[in-house]
């Protein structure tokens, strides 16, 4: 039977951007990590003690805009530790913990992505980015959605955050 | 001979993945950054499955397999294509590249392993003693009851070698008609992500195998369990004559 796609174009508003993005993390999370993330209550984007690391990727399209990924340089070690297989110790540089994050950002963007052209607003992703220091502030402005999603896994915290637009 | 597989893919995460994911078996890895390295090394090393990302710099998926089905040599090898996006058009394109089959990211190795054995014949690699050994070192058997005490560094050796050795045992507990198993964490000084994910295998392995198990140790280390998630619902006793009292 041929496969048809139907291409119905839905309203940004009419799109539970929230609970697709939770989805997306629990479920990259568990599989790749074996981490049950659970939702957390807000916090202050910059609540993240020492060194932050941010993964991010973009979309393009019919909707413009993107999605984040903040935890703290530890819990960014320990990730790339369990995804790579490795003890903590042996995690070097940045490479790994960039390589890892990045991972992981795109492919909860990736799911994200592939939920927003379901619903129609077919786009593109770009690669991941990634972004590292200890004192900065990321703002989102003119954005017609801006979810912000905590969560956290034992006593690491995450940050999930999406800035969405049509184009 | 061993089987040769190849993963292109510009990410070292995702083909760490799929080498771990291949290392229980009797077959050679070879690995490529991208399209244009993966099809050098696909025609020098004639692989019998390619795992082949499709979002990649300098030659992404789709252009590299376009080009193996050109060449006589490799069109029949077999490719298991990589994506992140399970968007219905992608997959629909995924599908016409004519691939043999795809997986949508995030996904477990055991998942790979599921697809890969549809088109290759994987042989496991021959088992070494090395988990009778660690079965004599961390299991007990007490009565009816089968004790394991986990070692006070969980890392990717102990986890490892807990996990080989509890694959014997289980069966072992079957064959015997023993189902019960305490786990002991007497010597864990507290939790670590390791520990955590040590646990939900053994759990997890356990209840596969028909095995109850109750836990024993601190009440520290009970009340930090409850902050994850995996192990909020799990009760600790503090003696080993408690935990067998338990079942």
């Amino acid at each position: 039977m041929p496969i048809s796609v139907r291409n119905v174009i839905m309203n940004l508003d009419a799109l539970d951007i929230k609970a697709f993005t939770t989805n997306a993390v629990h479920e990259v999370f568990k599989t790749m990590l074996s981490m049950e993330v659970v939702p957390a209550g807000d916090g202050s984007p910059d609540g993240f003690d020492g060194t932050r690391v941010v993964g991010s990727v973009s979309f393009a399209g019919k909707v413009l805009g993107n999605i984040s990924i903040h935890m703290n340089e530890a819990f960014a070690r320990v990730m790339t530790a369990v995804m790579l297989g490795m003890e903590e110790e042996e995690v070097q540089g940045e490479e790994d913990v960039n390589d890892v994050i990045g991972e992981m950002s795109n492919m909860i963007g990736g799911n994200l992505k592939s939920r927003l052209c379901d619903a129609g607003l077919r786009c593109d992703l770009s690669i991941p980015n990634i972004t590292c220091g200890t004192s900065f502030h990321i703002e989102c402005r003119n954005w017609a959605r801006h979810e912000r999603l905590d969560f956290h896994y034992g006593p690491h915290a995450v940050a999930v955050e999406v800035c969405i637009k049509e184009a | 001979m061993s089987l040769k597989v190849l993963t292109v893919d510009d990410s070292k995460t995702i083909r760490m993945i799929v080498r771990k994911a291949f290392t229980p078996f009797d077959c050679e890895l070879f690995e490529a950054e991208n399209g244009v390295e993966g099809l050098a090394t696909a025609a020098r090393e004639k692989p019998d499955l390619i795992v082949l990302d499709i979002t990649m710099p300098v030659m992404n998926g789709a252009e590299m397999l376009e080009k193996l089905r050109k060449e006589e040599s490799l069109k029949k090898i077999p490719v298991i294509m990589l994506t992140a996006e399970s968007g219905k058009e992608n997959v629909m394109r995924i599908i016409k590249m004519g691939v043999q089959d795809y997986m949508v990211k995030p996904f477990k190795g055991e998942q790979l392993i599921e697809r890969a054995i549809k088109f290759v014949k994987l042989t496991p690699k021959a088992d070494t003693e090395a988990s009778g050994e660690a079965g004599k070192r961390y299991f007990t058997l007490d009565g009816d009851v089968y004790r394991l005490a986990l070692p006070a560094t969980i890392n990717r050796i102990t986890s490892g070698e807990v996990e080989n050795a509890l694959k014997t045992k289980t069966q072992e507990l079957s064959n015997g008609g023993k189902s019960k198993l305490v786990l002991d964490l007497s010597n864990i000084g507290g939790t670590s992500v390791p520990l955590i994910r040590l646990l939900v295998t053994i759990f997890q392995h356990c209840q596969a195998a028909g095995v109850a198990v109750r836990l024993m140790g601190s009440a520290t280390l009970g009340n930090e369990l409850k902050e994850f998630k995996e192990t909020s619902a799990l009760s600790i006793a503090t003696t080993f004559e408690e935990a067998k009292a338990a079942f």
